[in-house]
């Protein structure tokens, strides 16, 4: 406890407390305590991610200019892991799948869950009910959910079944390089999309009337109410989606590794695939470092850009 | 400023209302539930399978009801592994994960919402870059930290690396910026302790966020799949991930009962949902919702 | 091995059990050693080996058979996925925690080596009088594969080739007999997988002949004879990928018929998904399919019909030329980690002796798996009743291994990402192959440099 300089006791209640020069003493060393209990509830946190991401992290950034076969000990290569990235097909291949990966599902994701969250926010009895069953894709389990699309997307699986009558051909969903990589950001998006659906339902509850009503007495029609009223104050949550689930596909794993292993040929095979391939099944784990240390910086500069856009935006619309 | 033609138009369309709302509800309604059932058509399926007997998962059409219930794929398929003993390790590992980020979330997130110290805005930002970083490579590093612990097939080593999350963090100061500063501050000045204003003044305030935060970390370990692998090399530690995919992988195993499996693996999180079920809506902000 | 209410075998038990085992091993094993062995000091040794339901009991019933006999020894067993045991032992060494001992799947034997992570094995104390006796228990191309410097850091254990397995019932319903009409070569096979067809329009009802898509090791091991039997090499003498030659052009191009020929085959429909590859085969889905031995009990168990009256058949593997037909030899090696303690080492090779003592025994739980070890089980006669036993250890005697390179998993994942190139994507045989091979000489320049 402080120690007063004044012989006058601190009462309870603070209007009647020291005298001012001890009650400005007193008042420094609270605000400072205060803030060292802030820091001090920080600091587990903190300290948790310097021994489990930031250790790792610094390790494998340092590791990216070694050369690592798990089973020796590391030895200094400078640029080669990257220069031989730069010159390596695959990498190219996968690079592009990984981008062609988050902008399809993001955008699809976001469009589709903020169509959702206005289908159920039209004031449907009963819509609260339709909202939580499709909510429920997103919290079964992931092998789950890889293993039932599997089946589904077989050539002759559940999917085709239901598209036949309507007149399309048999489509090899899972083995055909032009189908397979929007099979999975079909499954991704199914996923994905009723858990931004809620975020942009939460949203849309929280807009203010009186725009909308002023809107209507002026005669603007829905759409136009939408375009020029929902979806600039929307933008905030618009923005938080994109980045949300732009940093969800990027490190997205298990989709592609059970579904379709990354094929047929590359054409399912991303980053984070690429990434376990080369440090776990051929030992070079310099070069996994490598890549993921440009995944992370892809996903540094996307967030960054974003950021930067989205200010740029807010001043377009307000 | 209304026109008469608007004022006109708006009466002809009120009367309309008057009529239709309820026709107007119905179809809404039904093209909701419609849509609904579409995105729940997987898990139906994946339901209907597993009480289907093992040939039946390859017919080239599906069979919605089956001709004959066969409910004892579920005691079968635990029986072929100790999968009693890999849901027993899931639970317990998911469980000190939620624990884990309700706790230690909510302190550092209440920390960086409500207390302004030099580099607060640094440490947020810091906190953002570990979202970035997938596992797979830091899966060798995290290893070997865990084995410096000597955690290496202990629950322990699992949940470690696991136990906070970035998110969760954001979460929870979202929600702890929402609170009046008044009511802590008048708390300080009544003498009340830093702990118990967290106790007493911002938990309670916060509990819808701390359902989606335990909803959402429970369901992410209990997802876990690449990292208990590595850790983990005896069979009485394996999580059911584990356990389900190597099912898949032996001979003999019919695909309907590791759907068996697959729907036992689901149940825990739906129930947990449900239970959770109506603070996740306010920690949603959907408490405005019909 | 009877055991008491506790599940702890009986005294008498424990007699017997040394008495059997003791006859297989007696005859190299001098008594005295056993009894030196039961005074050491307490030994805890880690086993790992990968996951089968036919093999893998039989090994922990083994195990734990030699630590009844042996109480100072106290091995911890662990299995893993087949797909997942490399991994897992590649971490393990990462990081010092390999077990002891494990099984080690012959093609990753090169990597090993070349590292240095196995430790040799003493040929006399698994029973063998020298070196050469021990390499004279099995075939050359076997040993060739666990032997360095004169030394040996490899028991080969299972070792089984690929058949040609046959719906003899679907043979019988187009006219064909199985004795005299198996397909000897691959123009055959095309030929007969067409006659086997059964389609619905453009739907395929039965599939002719079915080549198993689903891991880079299946498509190895399928494509590896077809290579050679074109007159093809993996590598050059210089170490440069030679798949994309003429002779490589020449196999995938047999590898591509039965689909794009003969219509006889649909690669993208599978009614399998890893690893049940045979799925389509045993469900009468494909009439003819490229397999390693199937055990009667997953046969009953995916379909019983085919079981009871064993229509399900393996023949050799086709050839270029008739009646030059060889199939991939493939199987796994028991080693020790470099790193164990001497007392570990030798209870190890205890065990190992011990497991490789009975193999007829491990030929009644895990049949038709076959052996490398020539002596000690083919003449029994429990193993000769099996049908069709000459047939499938014929195709291991006769068969080619698999390339033993430094970077078999990026030649592995790189030609199972050409044939579903070739297959699915019908791709340009001669552009595939050629990116194939650099991708493969790639991987080869950073092992080197490295």
């Amino acid at each position: 406890m402080v120690e007063l300089t004044s012989s006058e006791p601190y009462q309870h209640g603070g209007l009647t407390g020291p005298p001012p020069v001890a009650r400005r003493f007193w008042q420094i060393h609270h605000r400072q305590r205060i803030r060292l209990w802030g820091i001090a509830f920080v600091l587990p946190t903190l300290m948790f991610f310097a021994v489990f991401k930031y250790g790792p992290m610094m390790w494998a950034i340092e590791l990216s200019f070694n050369s690592y076969d798990m089973v020796s000990t590391p030895y200094f290569v400078g640029l080669d892991n990257y220069r031989s990235l730069a010159a390596d097909p695959i990498f190219r291949e996968t690079l592009i799948n990984t981008f062609v990966y988050i902008a399809g599902s993001t955008i699809l994701t976001t469009v589709i869950g903020l169509s959702l969250a206005l289908a159920i926010n039209t004031g449907i009895p009963g819509a609260r009910h339709c909202m939580t069953a499709m909510f429920l894709t997103n919290l079964m389990p992931i092998i789950a959910v890889c293993l039932v699309w599997r089946f589904l997307l077989h050539p002759y699986g559940l999917v085709n079944q239901i598209l036949q009558p309507l007149g399309f051909g048999r489509i090899d969903w899972l083995t055909s390089s032009s189908t397979a990589m929007p099979a999975i950001i079909m499954v991704t998006v199914w996923r994905f999309a009723p858990y931004f659906m809620v975020i942009f339902l939460a949203a849309l509850l929280a807009l203010p009337e009186d725009y909308y009503e002023a809107a209507e007495l002026d005669g603007a029609g829905a759409i136009r109410r939408f375009i020029h009223i929902t979806l600039p104050l929307l933008m905030p949550t618009i923005f938080f989606v994109v980045v949300v689930s732009a940093l969800l596909c990027a490190r997205i794993f298990l989709m592609p590794y059970l579904i379709t292993g990354g094929g047929p040929g590359n054409a399912t095979r991303v980053l984070s695939m690429l990434i376990y391939e080369t440090g776990f099944s051929y030992l070079k784990m310099g070069q996994a470092a490598a890549i993921s240390v440009v995944l992370f910086t892809i996903m540094m500069v996307f967030t960054a850009l974003q950021i930067r856009l989205f200010a740029r935006s807010e001043q377009v619309y307000m | 400023m209304t026109t008469p033609e608007v004022a006109e138009s708006r009466r002809n369309a009120n009367s309309l209302m008057r009529h239709l709302p309820a026709l107007r509800k119905t179809v809404g309604l039904v093209l909701l539930a419609a849509l609904a059932f579409a995105f729940l058509v997987p898990i139906l399926w994946m339901t209907v399978m597993s009480f289907q007997e093992g040939g039946k998962m390859f017919n080239l059409r599906t069979e919605w009801i089956p001709a004959v219930w066969h409910f004892e794929n579920y005691p079968n398929a635990i029986s072929r592994a100790p999968f009693v003993q890999y849901f027993i390790n899931s639970g317990i590992v998911s469980v000190t994960v939620m624990a884990g980020n309700v706790v230690f979330c909510t302190l550092a997130g209440y920390g960086l919402a409500k207390f302004h110290f030099r580099g607060s805005g640094l440490v947020l930002l810091l906190i953002l870059s570990t979202l970035m970083l997938p596992l797979e490579v830091t899966l060798v590093p995290t290893f070997l930290i865990v084995h410096k612990f000597e955690w290496i097939n202990t629950y322990q080593g699992i949940v470690a690396p696991l136990l906070i999350d970035a998110f969760g963090v954001f979460l929870m100061r979202q929600s702890i910026i929402s609170i009046p500063s008044d009511y802590i501050e008048a708390a300080r000045i009544d003498g009340a302790g830093e702990l118990r204003i967290l106790l007493q003044i911002i938990v309670p305030q916060c509990l819808p966020a701390l359902s989606v935060l335990a909803i959402f970390s429970f369901r992410d370990s209990w997802d876990q799949f690449l990292w208990p692998l590595t850790v983990v090399s005896i069979d009485r530690l394996r999580t059911y991930p584990l356990g389900l995919v190597q099912f898949g992988e032996e001979y003999g195993n019919p695909a309907t009962e590791q759907m068996a499996i697959a729907v036992l693996a689901t149940l825990p999180v739906f129930l947990l949902f449900m239970i959770l079920q109506r603070s996740i809506n306010r920690g949603f902000g959907l408490s405005g919702l019909k | 091995m009877k055991k008491s209410a506790l599940g702890i075998p009986s005294r008498r038990d424990v007699v017997r059990s040394i008495g059997v085992a003791g006859l297989g091993a007696a005859v190299s094993v001098p008594i005295a050693r056993r009894a030196f062995a039961q005074t050491k000091k307490p030994v805890d040794i880690s086993f790992w080996t990968f996951d089968n339901p036919q093999q893998r009991p039989w090994v922990h019933k083994r195990v734990k058979m030699f630590m009844v006999q042996n109480p100072h020894v106290k091995i911890d067993f662990q299995w893993f996925a087949f797909g997942d045991l490399g991994k897992k032992i590649s971490v393990g060494f990462a990081t010092g925690t390999a077990p002891d001992g494990f099984v080690s799947q012959d093609w990753f034997m090169p990597v090993w080596l070349d590292k240095g992570l196995l430790a040799p094995l003493d040929v006399k104390q698994l029973g063998y009088d020298n070196f050469t006796a021990f390499t004279g228990d099995f075939a050359k191309a076997f040993v060739d594969g666990a032997t360095k410097d004169g030394k040996v850091y490899g028991y080969p254990m299972w070792f089984y080739g690929y058949c040609n397995y046959l719906n003899a019932k679907q043979f019988k319903e187009v006219g064909l007999n199985v004795e005299k009409d198996w397909p000897q070569n691959w123009d055959q096979l095309g030929e007969v997988a067409k006659r086997m067809t059964v389609k619905d329009g453009d739907k395929f009802v039965r599939q002719g002949f079915k080549f198993a898509m689903h891991s880079s090791q299946w498509t190895m091991i399928q494509y590896n004879p077809i290579l050679l039997q074109s007159g093809g090499k993996w590598f050059d003498d210089s170490g440069k990928c030679t798949i994309n030659n003429e002779a490589g052009i020449k196999a995938m191009t047999i590898r591509a018929s039965i689909a794009q020929k003969y219509g006889a085959e649909d690669p993208a429909d599978s009614i399998a998904t890893n690893p049940i590859p045979g799925m389509d085969f045993l469900k009468e889905r494909a009439s003819m399919f490229f397999c390693h031995p199937l055990p009667t009990s997953l046969v009953k168990a995916e379909n019983p019909a085919m079981e009871a009256e064993n229509y399900f058949r393996p023949v050799q593997y086709p050839g270029v030329q008739t009646g030059k037909g060889f199939s991939t030899t493939y199987g796994f090696n028991l080693v020790i980690n470099g790193k164990a303690s001497a007392e570990k080492q030798e209870a190890l090779h205890d065990l190992y002796k011990f497991m490789m003592s009975d193999l007829v025994d491990a030929w009644k739980d895990a049949a038709p798996f076959t052996f490398a070890k020539k002596t000690g089980w083919a003449d029994n006669p429990e193993v000769q009743k099996f049908p069709y036993v000459n047939e499938i250890i014929r195709a291991k005697d006769e068969g080619v291994f698999l390339p033993r390179s430094l970077v078999f998993n990026e030649l592995a994942d790189s030609m199972h990402r050409a044939v579903q190139k070739v297959m699915l994507s019908k791709a340009d045989i001669k552009k595939t192959l050629d990116e194939a091979a650099a991708e493969v000489d790639r991987a080869t320049a950073a092992y080197k440099k490295a």
